[in-house]
This record gives C-alpha cells, structure tokens and sequence, in this order.
C-alpha cells in the first residue's frame, strides 16, 4: 500500500499543555496571595474559571477552523498571557493602601488585562472563522500599505496624537487610548508579504559588484530608501527609537527572505546606523538612553529606572526572591516596559530563562511554518510575524537587561496594555492560520483547470534517471 | 509562613515551569517525525481538503493522453494506477523525462489522488508542480515529462 508521511494534528498536546500553561499562570498568582498574605485569594476560583473558559473558546475554534495548525503556538501564547496577569496582578497588590477610614484600596490594572484577554480571545476567533484562507491577504498589497502607514503616522495628526513617556506613538479615542503602531505592525507585515512575492524577482536581480557583494540595481533601492525615510518620521517626531527600529528591521528582514541578497540587510544596517547616529547627535533623550546603557550609575536620578532594574535583577539572583516577596514595584514603569525585570527580579534567572525560551520557541514554530509553506506568500508572511516578536522580545529584553539601549517597545503578551495585547493576539491567529495551510496533508486542487502548456519549462537532468 | 514552605514553593513553581519546556520540547521532537499512513487510509479518513471539491464534478473514469509522443491513448482509472517508464508500470510513457517509477494515481472517494513518486522531472497538476499527494478529479490536467493528461467521464 502506497505510505506517505504527513503531519499529526496534536490538537490533543494543545489541549495538554493549555492547562499546564495555565496552572503555571494560577500557581503564581496563587504563591503571591500565599507568601504575601499566606491565605487563598477569596476570587480565585474565577481566576480559574475565567482563564480555563478563555484557553477552551480559543482551543474549540482551532480545532473547528484550523485542526492542522502548529499544536504548540496557542499554548506558549497563554502561558506568556498567563504570567503577565500574574505579575500585573502582583504589581497591583504592591499599591494596596488603607485609608484612615479602614478601607483597602488598590489598582485593578490585572481586571482589566483581564478584559482585555477576553477581547483579544474573541478578536482571534473572529480572524479564525473570517481568514481561513489567508490567499485573500494577497491581493491588496499597496491599499494595505498605505493604510497600515496612516496608521503608523496617526499620532502625528495634532489634537489625535498624545505624548506619554516622552515618545508620541499614542491616540486619544474618547474613552482610551490606543497605539496604532501595534496594529500597523501586522498590517505592514502582510503588505510587505504581497509586494515581496510579487516583486522579489525584481528586486533580486543583481546590479554592481562592491567588496565582493552584488548590489541591488540603483532603482531596486526605492522600497527600502522608501521605508528608511518613513522609520525616520517616526524616529524624529514620535521620538520612538524601538517603533523606527521594529518596522525598518521587519522590512530589511522580509526582503532579505524575499531576495535572498545579502547586500539588503548590509545596506539597511548602515541606513539604521546612519539615522541612529543622527538622532544621538541632535536629540538628547537619545544621549540619555545610551549613556544609561554604558554607564548608568554616572547619574542616579536621571537613570533611576534601569538602575532600580539592575538592583532587581541582582536581588533576584539564580532562583527569585519569589512571588510576591521581591520589590519590582519600585521601578517605575514594572507593568509595561519593565515587567521582565519584575519577572527577573522574583522568578530569578532561571524563572526569566525559561519564559526567554518559550519566546524562542515561539519565534521558532513561527520560523518551521515558513519553511514548511507551499506557497510564497505564506512563506514571507510567517517568516515576517515571527520576526516582529523575534525583533521586539530581543530589544526590549536587550534594554531592561543593558544588552542594547532601552528602547520603548512592549514585551508580547507579558507587558500590561490592551492595544498590544489585542494586536499580538491577531498576530498569533494569522500565523497559526498558515501553520495549519502548512501542515495540512493535501494540497487542495489548483482553483484554475485551464491549462497553459506554452509556459511550461522541462529540464533533462543528465545521468539522473 | 515557614521560609522552608517558600524555598520549596519557590522552586516548585520554577520546576513546574522547566516541565513545561521540556514538554514542549519533548512534542517538537515527536513533531519531526510525522506520522506514516497509506493514501487510501488518508482519503478514507476524509483527511482531503474539501474547499474545491464541487459535487457537480462527475468521477472521472479515463485518462487520456492528449499532448506528446502517445498522445490519443487512454486508460481506465479505478485500481491503483503507476505511471513511469518501467515494463511493470501500468502507463508505461516511452520518455527519457519520465522516471521509471513516475508517480501513482490511487482513487479516494469521489476523486482521484495523484503522488510523485520521487521523479526526477516532476508531475504537474494543473501546471502547478505537486509536492504532497494531491486530489484531482475530472477536467484537471495532469503533465509528465512530454505527456499531458486529461481526467475524463
């Protein structure tokens, strides 16, 4: 009998590790009520409740739109989703307070993180049932690329734009405010899919030789002349170097998959170093992050906040001080920027290991996905998302930990906000929808029975018979 | 509570989380592997893509030849068909671009699969070429080396 081999489906694995990752999330937020309280929260069975039925929509869904899609992405998604609420809520129980009339009051950043899973869950069943076939991404390239750019520039627009932190990439929408960039990101990515499988044989055609590498012909450096002066924008007037970085990187690395030139990445490094270098010499804050960078203890009250990371880390040591027994809350920023330093700080070195290797294995089944891809555009477009969690773990983690200069941008899945949140989620829909194309046994037939030999190109290979 | 109780929980939770790693790791390496099954048992399992598969397609019944040097020849489909160069192949294509053992046409229900069987040239489906068996079904052109098929009623 005819064998072939062919992925399993493992939706049983999936649903085997969805409740390992959520013990772990409910362990910690548990083992901090205990070492801080050394009692049970009163609302921990809908801790529970809430995360298990969160972990069973997303896992129904997969299993009725996307049974063959990678088995491990969803559930490394909710472990990471997991133990940020369970810092958030950490980080919460740091500002409780007791007001002189007996009452205890403390932020609900965690609740509300909370609510924002619950949207971010529904938001992936919804691109679950509306894209099962992602080919439909295909076909708008430059109205996805213009949209997608808007979107980056919105916080540009006076009146729209706010300023928080010192860098300007949010905008007021009545009740909350939003960061554009975080859905431009995954809009960009597929754009940049569409036009590079269109384009990339274009684009690879060779050009002059330089110091042994073959340039890209002069007019084939448009898009990428195009996306330096757009990540210039941003660096210049949002003053957000990790935003400038994310999507330049994200372009430079796309073509480079697209192309298979290695004189891409060459030129976008000296492009970025170029405007880098720029933005040190003419902006201050950029001489601050680098100088915090090399030599935070020179100036204690301007690099307060890395060096109160630093500290952190130092306490925590190998192991933590534990849930709730460390100080994460005294560096300012612990939700968002810097929650891998509250992590570093009470699960210790091997806590913070392991959450950086189940980001890498996240990154990776991304990767496995592109290689496994029949088709070109689910190719570029798995290989780009992986890449912008690849690029956005490893700057924001390079930052809190002084590999790299700090650079503002979130920490998937873990740091608290819901713009973010939402949009990482989209971003996992679409990459488990082409693992599942990926994965699939049979190719469906081609839509197109009308057949065009004339373009057809047979080879003889010799001897090889 | 008794700092011993939070060591011990302490580590427990950083155990628990090295168990989850390891687990994954342990399911990336079972992943490598794939799972072997027969063609028919993967077409009996409805394991096929039914996006494509219009019910108003009749099953086709013949293969027909209609480009190359056997052009006008046609075969009956229904047992397990192999297409290659060699005396035991059921279409023997006389073709230096065709491998001796081609690819296999084998019936699922209500189509046919067609699978490369590790050719040199390749099979075209559609002008599309195929990587994983692949569903075919009447209308559809097949091409191999210089012949081109047609699925017919």
């Amino acid at each position: 009998m005819p064998t072939l081999v062919v992925y399993r489906k493992r939706r049983g694995i999936e649903a085997v590790l969805l409740v390992f990752s959520i013990a772990i999330a409910i362990s910690g937020y548990l083992l901090t009520h205990l070492d801080i309280d050394s009692a049970l929260p009163a609302e921990w069975p809908w801790a529970v409740a809430a995360l298990t039925l969160l972990a069973l929509v997303a896992h129904v869904m997969v299993r009725w739109r996307i049974p063959y899609a990678d088995p491990l992405i969803l559930p490394l998604t909710m472990f990471l989703n997991g133990i940020g609420l369970a810092m958030i809520h950490r980080l919460d129980l740091a500002t409780t307070v007791t007001r002189e009339d007996g009452t205890v009051d403390r932020m609900h950043s965690a609740e509300l993180q909370l609510l924002w899973t619950a949207a971010s869950i529904l938001i992936f069943a919804l691109v679950l049932i509306l894209l099962q076939n992602y080919e439909v991404l295909h076909r708008f390239p430059y109205i996805l690329f213009t949209v997608g750019i808007i979107m980056l520039l919105l916080p540009l627009v006076p009146g729209l734009g706010q300023e928080k932190n010192g860098s300007k990439i949010w905008i007021s929408t009545g009740f909350s405010s939003l960061q554009p960039a975080e859905f431009a990101k995954i809009i960009l990515c597929v754009a940049f899919a569409a036009y590079l499988v269109d384009k990339r044989e274009v684009l690879s055609s060779a050009g002059k030789r330089l110091l042994g590498v073959e340039l890209p012909r002069l007019r084939d450096l448009g898009p990428i002349l195009l996306m330096w002066v757009i990540s210039v924008l941003v660096l210049f007037y949002q003053k957000d170097l990790g935003t400038a970085l994310l999507f330049f990187g994200l372009f430079v690395a796309m073509l480079y998959i697209a192309t298979e030139r290695p004189s891409y990445p060459i030129i976008g490094v000296l492009l970025f170093s170029a405007a880098a270098y720029a933005a040190y010499v003419l902006f201050a804050h950029v001489r601050t992050r680098v100088t915090a960078w090399l030599d935070p203890f020179s100036d204690f009250d301007t690099n307060y906040q890395i060096i109160q990371a630093q500290f952190g880390f130092a306490w925590g040591g190998a192991v933590g001080t534990g849930w709730g027994l460390g100080r994460p809350n005294l560096t300012p920023l612990a939700k968002t920027d810097f929650i891998s330093a509250a992590l570093g700080e009470e699960l210790g070195v091997f806590g913070l290991a392991a959450i950086i290797v189940v980001y890498g294995v996240l990154i990776a089944r991304g990767l496995r996905a592109a290689l496994g891809s029949q088709d070109p555009f689910g190719k570029l477009l798995a290989a780009g998302l992986s890449f912008i969690f690849a690029i956005q773990v490893f700057t924001i983690l390079g930052g809190v930990t002084r590999l790299l200069p700090l650079t503002g941008l979130t920490t998937p899945f873990l740091s608290q906000g819901g713009s973010s949140l939402v949009a990482n989620w989209v971003l996992v829909a679409l990459l488990m929808v082409v693992t599942h194309h990926a994965r699939r046994p049979l190719v469906e037939r081609s839509a197109n029975p009308v057949v065009n030999f004339a373009a057809d190109e047979t080879m003889v290979l010799e001897g090889a018979r | 509570m008794n700092e011993y109780v939070i060591l011990g929980l302490k580590i427990g939770f950083l155990a628990l989380v090295w168990l989850l790693v390891l687990f994954v790791g342990a399911a990336i390496r079972t992943d490598v592997f794939g799972r072997k099954i027969s063609t028919s048992e993967l077409a009996a399992a409805g394991e096929v893509s039914r996006r494509g598969d219009r019910g108003d397609r009749k099953l086709a019944r013949r293969l027909k030849i209609i480009q190359g040097p056997q052009a006008g020849l046609s075969l009956a489909l229904g047992e397990p068909i192999i297409i290659g160069r060699n005396d035991d192949a059921q279409l023997i294509l006389e073709d230096d671009y065709v491998s001796t053992h081609h690819a296999r046409i084998s019936k699922g229900q209500g189509y046919y699969v067609i699978e490369d069987l590790g050719s040199t040239n390749g099979t075209f489906v559609n002008n599309q070429r195929i990587t994983v068996p692949t569903q075919v079904g009447t209308g559809d052109s097949v091409r191999i080396g210089q012949s081109v098929m047609v699925l017919e009623k």
